[in-house]
């Protein structure tokens, strides 16, 4: 009887401590025997990272923030890893926030993906364990940031606007021969930006650079496109045709109107901005009839014959105005 | 005005007899202190106190603890509706299972159940004069009769609401998972999102001094026991009151001292 | 080697219950406490054993002042003391055996044999030699006085003290504790204090007798002396005549 109890007294205060124990350590988090990597993150900040948060790779979480020491003028970030794993080529960790709500997570990436990031510089006498990281802004920081993209969107627009006026439009329509043809291929462009749409997604940071990148892109096809312009041959021609034409107005004004869907598609989202670095490189690159023109000498030389043809044709419809009616279509 | 004068005076009678049974339970307390000493005395009947005051009351605590846990992820759930994160109902059951239900509820529970039974024995061996009885045959009847059942309050309250916190979490999972259509993920998500080791200690600290209460307590009012059967019901029923009010003025003292 | 009370006061709130009271019990005597209910029997006894501690005054047990003794010398002094409650206060939870065992578990040089077989004896002394592995609710109240008894006398002390220990006996029973009494302090020399209502074994068993009256000592004297007082309220009391006792000053 009195040994029975004893059993079942120790037995039940077993039970209830291996029951604290265990669930304390596992709610914690602590594996039980199985191999840990420790991998340690220097960085110039940390945000909002705590002791216990997770640790990520490929969207996976492998282990968990063991430490945060203030290590000279840098924070050293200790992960305790579950596994031996083989770390990605060149690999650095980004700080950011798990979810809305949540905490913080520390990812582990490969350089080559964050380009522009600037990930600390690992000191050489560091072990090769021993990880360069990089914490994104926290959201006070990214609407700050937020200020400064849409301060530079609004210069954009500007020059976006200053490049598209009535005067250089009509310019630039009236030195290319098929007309049809370029302003449908302009629209077509104008229209596929108008339909991207991505949300804002990645940081900000990157979003300035790209801005600042599509800037410099962008001002230097306009450049490009002003020494063209400024052609006084080119001028005369304008003014030929800007007599001769009402069809070209009607061009004119859907090309301001799309410079407007322009402004408005860049102001929503930065990957808006990656899309115009694209279309700027694809323009460089020769594609479309911008580009070719921009590109291939051939057929800027081209274009003077149509123009020359154009002059011709004008000749011929100050002389014989009839004959043209139906000009006034298009 | 005499109707004054007999308010006034009982209210004075009152405290008067309060601070004196707080100073009785004091003597009892300084009793118990040296009572420790006496190991001879006690240390035979712990087990058993243990088996009756610990072991015994596993059931009830674990009832208590599964329905508190199924109540607490259901109105989770029905409060966190729209703005905050299903997942927010495992954190909600988990805190509310250590910190507070866990270790108050099954102090209120045991309060009924220990500290009465604890008051009745005592209170029926003081009426049939068996206390005396201990003490003609020179034994201590504070290190036999009070250390043993004091000292299993102590540390058998922690060993039961840990069942029962363990149970009143479970049971939460259970009601996310098949009532709330939350996977056990996402639950063991919340659940650990704000846990803290510190949460288990301080559910530990509070049920052990809700056992020493309701023990001590249960002891202190079987002891002053007098007038026969009706005096063990009195002595019972104030044990019972006695010590839920205090589990409920602990309980606040140490939110206020220790969760900072 | 006796038991002295100087005196002694005891209230209970508002109600004296002793005054002044002063008593010596000499070695080796068997002294009968007699007086009506309410006149302080059992409280006298209860201070002769440090149950009760005095308002003022002095108990002096062995020489030992009991109202000043510290809790250790106290319990050094109890096992001396044998004491059989009223109602046996047997402890409900143990057999009869574990019972009388009690006092003798906390002598340091008795071993579990040394005590089982005590216990048998003392159990064969009070006629409860079958009831050994019985609880207290399973015997009748006869029988549980006598497992009371067996209990006190277990450790074999040298005072022994009896509340009323024949109330509610039939006159059989009542016969072997008193003979029980006698023995013990015959064969034994025990220094005895009987508390009791049935003048019968009080003057069979006492070789003094004190009456209690209002809380102080009303007569003290052997039975012969009681017998022949005159007093009207130790008369009455011992004639059970109430309304001589209410003549009285």
């Amino acid at each position: 009887m009195n040994r029975g109890r004893e059993l079942l007294v120790g037995l039940v205060i077993i039970i209830s401590a291996l029951t604290a124990v265990v669930g304390t350590l596992w709610l914690k988090g602590t594996n039980f025997g199985r191999p840990q990597t420790e991998v340690d993150v220097l960085l110039r900040g940390v945000g909002q990272l705590n002791r216990g948060n997770a640790v990520k790779y490929l969207g996976v979480g492998i282990g968990r923030v063991e430490n945060i020491t203030v290590d000279g003028v840098a924070v050293r970030v200790s992960l305790l890893l579950d596994q031996d794993m083989v770390l990605p080529p060149d690999p650095a960790v980004v700080l950011g926030p798990e979810s809305l709500f949540g905490d913080w997570q520390a990812e582990i990436v490969s350089r080559i993906e964050f380009p522009r990031f600037p990930f600390y510089e690992v000191p050489p006498g560091e072990g090769p364990n021993v990880l360069g990281g990089y914490a994104l802004p926290e959201l006070s920081r990214l609407s700050a940031s937020a200020d400064l993209i849409s301060e530079n969107l609004a210069d954009l627009t500007d020059r976006l606007g200053l490049a598209f006026n009535d005067s250089t439009a009509t310019a630039l329509a009236s030195a290319i021969a098929n007309l049809d043809t370029i302003s449908l291929e302009i629209r077509a462009l104008v229209a596929q930006q108008s339909a991207v749409a991505v949300s804002v997604t990645a940081s900000a940071d990157t979003a300035l650079a790209e801005i600042e990148q599509a800037s410099v892109v962008a001002r230097r096809t306009f450049e490009r496109i002003e020494t063209i312009l400024t052609d006084a041959q080119i001028d005369t021609i304008v003014a030929n045709v800007r007599v001769a034409s009402t069809g070209i107005q009607e061009i004119v004004t859907s090309l301001a109107e799309s410079t407007g869907g322009i402004a408005a598609t860049i102001k929503r989202a930065d990957s808006t901005f990656a899309r115009l670095d694209r279309i700027s490189a694809r323009i460089e690159s020769g594609e479309g009839a911008i580009g070719r023109l921009l590109v291939d000498s051939t057929l800027a030389i081209r274009a003077e014959d149509v123009l020359a043809q154009i002059d011709k044709l004008l000749q011929d419809l100050r002389e014989n105005p009839r004959k043209y009616v139906r000009l006034s279509i298009f | 005005m005499p109707y004054m004068v007999d308010a006034t005076r009982a209210i004075g009678r009152t405290t008067l007899r309060t601070v004196a049974a707080v100073g009785r339970f004091g003597y009892l307390a300084v009793d118990a202190g040296r009572a420790l000493r006496k190991g001879s005395l006690w240390a035979p009947h712990l087990v058993g106190q243990m088996a009756k005051i610990g072991v015994a009351s596993v059931p009830i605590a674990l009832f208590v603890a599964l329905f508190t846990g199924v109540v607490l992820a259901l109105q989770a759930a029905y409060t966190f509706t729209g703005a905050v994160p299903q997942y927010f109902v495992g954190t909600l059951v988990g805190k509310t299972m250590l910190l507070e239900l866990g270790p108050v509820l099954t102090g209120l529970a045991l309060s009924g159940r220990v500290g009465a039974a604890i008051a009745a024995e005592i209170g029926a061996m003081r009426v049939t004069e068996q206390i005396d009885a201990l003490e003609t045959l020179a034994y201590d009847p504070v290190a036999y009769l009070v250390v043993p059942r004091v000292i299993a309050g102590a540390t058998m309250f922690p060993v039961v609401v840990i069942l029962a916190d363990a149970l009143g979490i479970s049971a939460g999972l259970g009601t996310a998972v098949l009532r709330l259509d939350m996977s056990a993920f996402e639950f063991l998500k919340g659940l650990r999102l704000f846990f803290e080791s510190w949460d288990v200690w301080f559910s530990l600290i509070k049920s052990a001094s809700f056992g020493l209460t309701v023990t001590s307590v249960g002891c202190f009012f079987g002891f002053h026991a007098s007038g026969g059967a009706e005096g063990v019901g009195r002595a019972t029923t104030r044990a019972v009151v006695v010590s839920t009010m205090i589990i409920l003025a602990l309980d606040a003292f140490w939110a206020a001292t220790l969760l900072k | 080697m006796s038991i002295e009370l100087f005196d002694v006061e005891k209230a209970f709130g508002k109600t004296q219950v002793l005054n002044r009271l002063t008593l010596t019990i000499h070695e080796g005597q068997t002294v009968s406490i007699i007086g009506g209910s309410g006149s302080g029997k059992s409280t006298a006894l209860k201070h002769m054993v440090g149950l009760l501690r005095p308002d003022d005054g002095e108990v002096y047990v062995d020489e030992q002042n009991v109202s000043r003794l510290d809790q250790e010398s106290l319990y050094q002094l109890r096992r001396n003391v044998g004491y059989v409650f009223q109602f046996a206060a047997l402890f409900d939870s143990m057999t009869i055996a574990e019972n009388v065992g009690m006092g003798l578990k906390r002598m340091p040089d008795m071993s579990g044999d040394a005590i089982d077989q005590r216990v048998s004896e003392c159990l064969q002394m009070v006629d409860l030699e079958g009831t050994a592995e019985k609880l207290p609710s399973e015997l009748s109240g006869g029988q549980r006085k006598r497992a009371g008894f067996a209990r006190a006398i277990a450790t074999r002390p040298k005072y022994m003290l009896y509340d009323e220990p024949t109330t509610g006996l039939d006159p059989v029973t009542t016969a072997v504790i008193d003979e029980l009494i006698v023995r013990m302090s015959d064969e034994l020399g025990v220094t005895g204090v009987v508390i009791t209502h049935d003048m019968k074994s009080a003057f069979r068993i006492s070789d003094r007798i004190a009456m209690l009256y209002h809380g102080g000592i009303r007569f003290e004297g052997t039975p012969d002396e009681l017998r022949m007082c005159e007093d009207p309220v130790v008369k009455g009391f011992i004639e059970g005549r109430p309304k001589l006792m209410r003549l009285a000053p």
